[in-house]
């Protein structure tokens, strides 16, 4: 799967979802779920059991409160939609590399800016869990109590988020000089350093994604 | 040593950050050379490192408030910052591609782009680093990650905000070897910094911040033999000059251990 355009992986976890919600339920959106989570299992570059396991456990929550809203029928037709959401969504963060999509994007002529957003997005998510748990090990120094019941743990996430949100604000002035001085500046024609093969095969792949589903859509419409 | 000629030029300088009514820097004239590094010392808060924004053309075009008085650049310029863990790019996942990140952005072409990162890494003794996740690194590593990226833009004139404050000691050594190094090259090299030892052998002038004002301005044995210097403005001066100067020896102290030796003897 890797070796795959990072367009073509979008393609394809941005169709799954189309299809589960333009097919007729419930068994549209069982077999969207059902291959959405089959490359989960499949596609988690070694750790795909774990991967699946994480995409049912983010959407049992989901499958509990459409049950408890609307009964089984609703809880099937929706919750097999949103899964295929969740999971098409994980497994593309598992199989797409941050950097390529860069590179593919720049390549394409997209704005660097626009690249950028996407990249530093991407690249957030560990950054911030590091530094959350290095306000948690302060905290916890200062003798801030992090464990209990639910209603010590709501009372600490205070001492928490705060620090976390107006450092990592604080951290934005600093970015922005940073971006700035290395020449990062908008409408910036950067030079793609290692752009990924887009092979002619799979630009077709993704035109014939986009076809099917604006017919099918039409169908369904009409 | 290059032919002397301006590279950045400040006159009557004045700043404000947006929403205060104390200038952060007044009446500032500096003049730097190809060639010369010049030291910046100040006590915290004397305004070091927004003389350094001032210089880089960062404010206050990207961070707001006011300036007055005139700014000319003769060539590129690019600051390094204190702190490297918010330097790094986000677009880069490699330490290849964060030291080329700043030349991708000049739009130079791969050979180029290629032959600068390679000679950057290899300046800052970084080149084991080429294939680590940035994300991976220590402080230090990062630091002189970052500083290839800098470097690697060829800068003609090179801003650094406390460069050695996550180097070891040795690290330290290195990269002011590099900034006499880039500096024979013709590189101007305008560097605040509170690594005081290092100076005397590191910088050709120093200017002396007080309170966002030139409180002295000269020779670096001058300024650092400025027994003002110890004064409460003041940031102190060499570990040798301070343990002169408790000795109660002659004026002026020596800056290093070679003058102190060569003084005793």
């Amino acid at each position: 799967m890797r070796a795959l355009h990072p367009f073509t992986l979008i393609g394809i976890a941005v169709v799954l979802p189309a299809l589960a919600w333009i097919l007729p339920a419930p068994w549209g959106g069982i077999a969207t779920a059902t291959v959405a989570l089959g490359l989960c299992a499949v596609g988690g570059a070694g750790s795909g059991i774990r991967l699946l396991r994480v995409a049912l456990l983010t959407a049992a929550p989901f499958w509990f409160f459409l049950f408890l809203l609307h009964g089984v029928g609703g809880m099937v037709t929706t919750g097999v939609r949103l899964t295929t959401m969740i999971a098409s969504f994980l497994w593309l963060i598992a199989v797409l590399p941050p950097a390529c999509l860069v590179e593919a994007m720049v390549a394409a002529g997209w704005p660097a800016s626009a690249a950028f957003l996407l990249s530093a997005t991407l690249s957030a998510v560990p950054a911030l869990r590091e530094r959350a748990s290095r306000i948690v090990d302060a905290q916890r120094c200062r003798g801030l109590d992090t464990r209990g019941g639910p209603v010590a743990r709501f009372a600490a996430l205070r001492a928490l988020a705060l620090p976390l949100v107006l450092s990592a604000l604080h951290e934005v002035d600093e970015r922005a000089l940073a971006l700035e001085t290395r020449g990062f500046t908008p409408g910036v024609r950067r030079t793609p350093l290692a752009p990924p093969r887009d092979r002619p095969a799979e630009r077709v792949v993704r035109w014939g994604m986009l076809v099917i589903c604006v017919g099918l859509l039409v169908w369904r419409i009409v | 040593m290059a032919d002397r000629v301006s590279a950045l030029v400040l006159e009557g300088v004045t700043y404000h950050y947006p929403a205060t009514r104390t200038p952060a820097l007044a009446d500032i004239t500096l003049t730097v050379d190809r060639g010369e590094v010049a030291g910046v010392i100040g006590n915290t808060g004397a305004g070091a490192s927004t003389l350094l924004l001032v210089a880089g053309d960062l404010v206050p075009r990207v961070l707001g408030g006011e300036l007055t008085g005139r700014v000319t650049r003769a060539g590129r310029s690019a600051l390094l910052l204190p702190t490297p863990w918010t330097q790094a790019s986000g677009m880069a996942f490699t330490v290849r591609d964060e030291v080329a990140f700043g030349p991708a952005n000049l739009g130079w072409p791969l050979e180029r782009i290629t032959a600068a990162v390679e000679r950057s890494l290899a300046r800052v003794d970084a080149t084991h680093l080429e294939a680590r996740d940035p994300a991976t690194l220590s402080g230090g590593e990062l630091q002189r990650v970052i500083l290839a990226g800098i470097l690697a833009m060829q800068p003609e004139i090179l801003l650094l905000d406390e460069p050695t404050a996550e180097l070891d000691p040795a690290g330290a050594v290195a990269v002011w070897g590099l900034l006499r190094e880039l500096a024979a090259e013709g590189t101007a090299i305008l560097v605040a910094t509170s690594d005081l030892d290092a100076l005397p052998d590191a910088a050709d002038r120093i200017l002396w911040l007080a309170g966002g004002r030139v409180r002295a301005v000269g020779s670096t044995r001058d300024v650092l033999s400025d027994a003002a210097l110890w004064s409460e403005a003041g940031p102190g001066s060499t570990a040798v000059a301070g343990a002169w100067r408790r000795a109660a020896l002659d004026a002026p102290p020596p800056l290093t251990v070679a003058d102190a030796v060569e003084r005793v003897r």
